[in-house]
């Protein structure tokens, strides 16, 4: 049995098609991240998981029940909104025991869950106030502590984080992540924030125009995105992409660097079956910043390029320095104690064995 | 206090002395007898107080053939507000909740149709309102007029909280819905609790319209169910050789007298529920 099964899920608006045949299918207890660009129909498909929007064309089944065309209330789901959507005119223990009471649910057990859920998430001070009188932060628990009440077979979050400033964030993700751990339901998470979805999910769908780009594991989509916008998506700073020309040298592949002036030639150092065929031709090289560094002595034997500073960003435990190369500008993660200054050579050491190269055409992925 | 500010100040003194004005010069000849009105002048006080003029356009002035004064009227007047501003404003908010909440195909034009309903004048509904009150058989009752004053008032009552609705989050309801409310619990349980400015608003320009109109209450009303502005026409209209100034005051402040109240006792709500939403926070 699968927890959510959603089969060729089409949304069309008037003329315009929102969501292009989505296939996906999650175990039980899995966290699923929905996450792309505005626009790219993540929260519509979120919405009709809800059943708050109506489904053009195709199925979607929550455990072993076809739930297309039923109610939101009857899909046994909870959803937490990005507004938290709290009722304004209720107290926290209204808010979080209105669906209970709504369900007919007896007293005693509707006082009971009340009580465990907000001892869970530690807003019991909290039960006798009016959603205005709390905080960012306590408006985000109240809204999952409603949402955990109801004790749904999955859960529905729509961009939860993103009305926190940047520390609560952080601190709330961890929060979400702990109490995924703790009551093990299925999950279904909304963010543009590809950290958030790196950080939280088991299985991240990576969503544009409407379609489902890629569907992995975060490492996964990390180390061997499809194509070049998957790439440039998720990390940050964000992959590198370094056009350059494809040149059989004495011993494999390699590719035409030019840096400062100076012209390179920068082995290939993994197997690529598809890549011998663009001997001669442009494509696009896609590094992490992670990958190009001061040079170390652990590693004698990658490639080793200088390069001229542009611009240095100190992080804490990273420098980020740019520099051009091919006449881009590239970004390159060092040790803070080995940045040289701007305008200055610095040699900087290549690590092939990840980089991923894609057609400069189709920006597709070469294998 | 700055040179401005006194300026300020007493521009404001002179522009509220000019509008209380006439108010001042209704209730000072209320007060007098007909005696004092025919030998003083429009702005001396009276010489005494005496409410016998107040006590006669209560009870025993003649409005027409009869003459028990205002009271039975006014009392029409009550009768016939308090139901047609409860079932518009109720109506209004059940509209403003569909057109915001539940669209449904062409929930914009029918807002956009029901829009022209408030540049309607009343005159030009009189005729076809007539012939449609005589069709349906209440043409010259009370619940005839109430008819018109709810649907004529229905156009506003939607606008203002179609207004209102609109700045009030969809995902609230979204959330009701997943908590398995239907559309009527969330209208009684939600949205309506959240909605008491509006709802002021609406009682507020309702219940003035509607306890102000003397065009709809003349035309559609006769006899014992008029409300009490056509009275105070009549008693105003009704004279037996003397013109008693001080009665025909006395009435007039007694019938604008119910929305003075409702503007003391709610006016800064009508300020704010107008207002609400307008600016941010």
């Amino acid at each position: 049995m699968k927890a959510l099964k959603i089969q060729n899920v089409e949304k069309t608006f008037g003329s315009i098609k929102v969501l292009k045949g989505i296939d996906l299918e999650i175990e039980p207890g899995q966290f699923l991240i929905l996450v792309g660009p505005s626009g790219c129909g993540k929260s519509t498909l979120l919405n009709m998981i809800a059943g708050l929007e109506s489904v053009s064309n195709g199925s979607i089944s929550i455990g072993d029940r076809d739930v297309t065309h039923l109610d939101p209330k009857d899909r046994d789901i909870a959803m937490v909104f990005q507004s938290y959507a709290l009722y304004p005119n209720m107290t926290v223990r209204q808010n979080i025991s209105f669906g209970l009471e709504i369900n007919k649910t007896p007293k005693a057990e509707l006082e009971a869950t009340v009580d465990k859920v907000s001892k869970m998430l530690q807003i019991v001070p909290l039960l006798d106030r009016k959603p205005k009188q709390l905080s960012g932060g306590q408006r985000q628990r109240v809204a999952m502590g409603r949402a955990l009440a109801r004790d749904p077979s999955v859960y529905l979050f729509d961009e939860p984080l993103s009305n926190l400033d940047a520390k609560l964030r952080v601190e709330m993700r961890s929060e979400i992540k702990e109490l995924h751990q703790r009551v093990g339901t299925t999950i279904v998470y909304v963010t543009h924030d590809q950290i958030e979805a790196m950080t939280l999910g088991d299985v991240i769908a990576v969503m544009k125009d409407g379609e489902i780009q890629q569907f992995g594991s975060p490492q996964e989509i990390y180390d061997n995105p499809r194509n070049q916008f998957i790439a440039g998506f998720m990390g940050s700073p964000s992959m590198n992409f370094v056009p350059c020309t494809v040149k059989q040298g004495g011993n494999g592949l390699v590719l035409a660097m030019e840096s400062g002036g100076v012209a390179h030639e920068l082995p290939v150092e993994n197997t690529i079956e598809g890549l011998p065929q663009y001997v001669g031709k442009k494509v696009v090289l896609g590094i992490r910043p992670e990958q190009i560094t001061q040079v170390s002595e652990d590693k004698p034997n990658t490639m080793m390029i200088p390069c001229v500073v542009e611009i240095i960003e100190p992080t804490g435990p990273d420098t980020i320095i740019m520099v051009r190369l091919n006449g881009v500008r590239t970004v390159c993660r060092v040790h803070p104690t080995a940045q040289s200054k701007v305008g200055e050579l610095m040699p900087l050491q290549f690590d092939m064995s990840k980089a991923v190269f894609f057609d400069s055409e189709t920006e597709q992925r070469i294998y | 206090m700055s040179l401005n500010r006194v300026l300020i100040y007493s521009l404001l003194l002179i522009a509220a002395f000019f509008y209380l004005l006439p108010l001042l010069v209704m209730l000072m000849t209320s007060l007098k007898d007909l005696d004092e009105i025919r030998s003083g002048t429009l702005l001396s006080f009276p010489q005494s107080l005496n409410f016998d003029a107040w006590s006669k356009a209560w009870g025993t002035a003649c409005t027409g053939v009869d003459c028990n004064g205002l009271k039975g009227f006014f009392w029409n007047s009550v009768l016939i507000v308090v139901p047609a501003v409860l079932i518009s404003t109720v109506l209004g908010a059940l509209n403003g909740y569909v057109l915001t909440k539940w669209r449904f195909k062409g929930s914009n034009l029918f807002f956009g149709m029901l829009l022209i309903g408030t540049m309607i004048p009343f005159q030009v509904i009189l005729l076809p309102m007539a012939r449609t009150l005589g069709f349906l058989g209440i043409a010259g009752t009370t619940w005839g007029l109430i008819m018109v004053h709810i649907i004529y008032g229905l156009a506003f009552t939607t606008l203002f909280f179609r207004n209102y609705y609109i700045s009030i989050p969809n995902e609230l309801v979204n959330a009701a819905r997943i908590d398995g409310a239907g559309f009527w619990l969330i209208f009684f349980r939600i949205v309506l609790p959240i909605s008491i400015p509006i709802v002021v608003v609406s009682v507020i320009w309702q219940f003035t319209q509607i306890w102000n109109d003397f065009l709809f209450g003349v035309v559609y009303s006769s006899g014992d169910a008029q409300p009490v502005t056509v009275a105070l026409n009549n008693l105003v209209n009704t004279s037996t050789g003397v013109k008693e100034y001080n009665v025909d005051m006395a009435a007039a402040i007694i019938a604008a007298l119910p929305t003075l109240l409702v503007y003391v006792v709610a006016g800064k709500y009508f300020v704010r529920g107008l207002t609400a939403g307008a600016v941010k926070g």
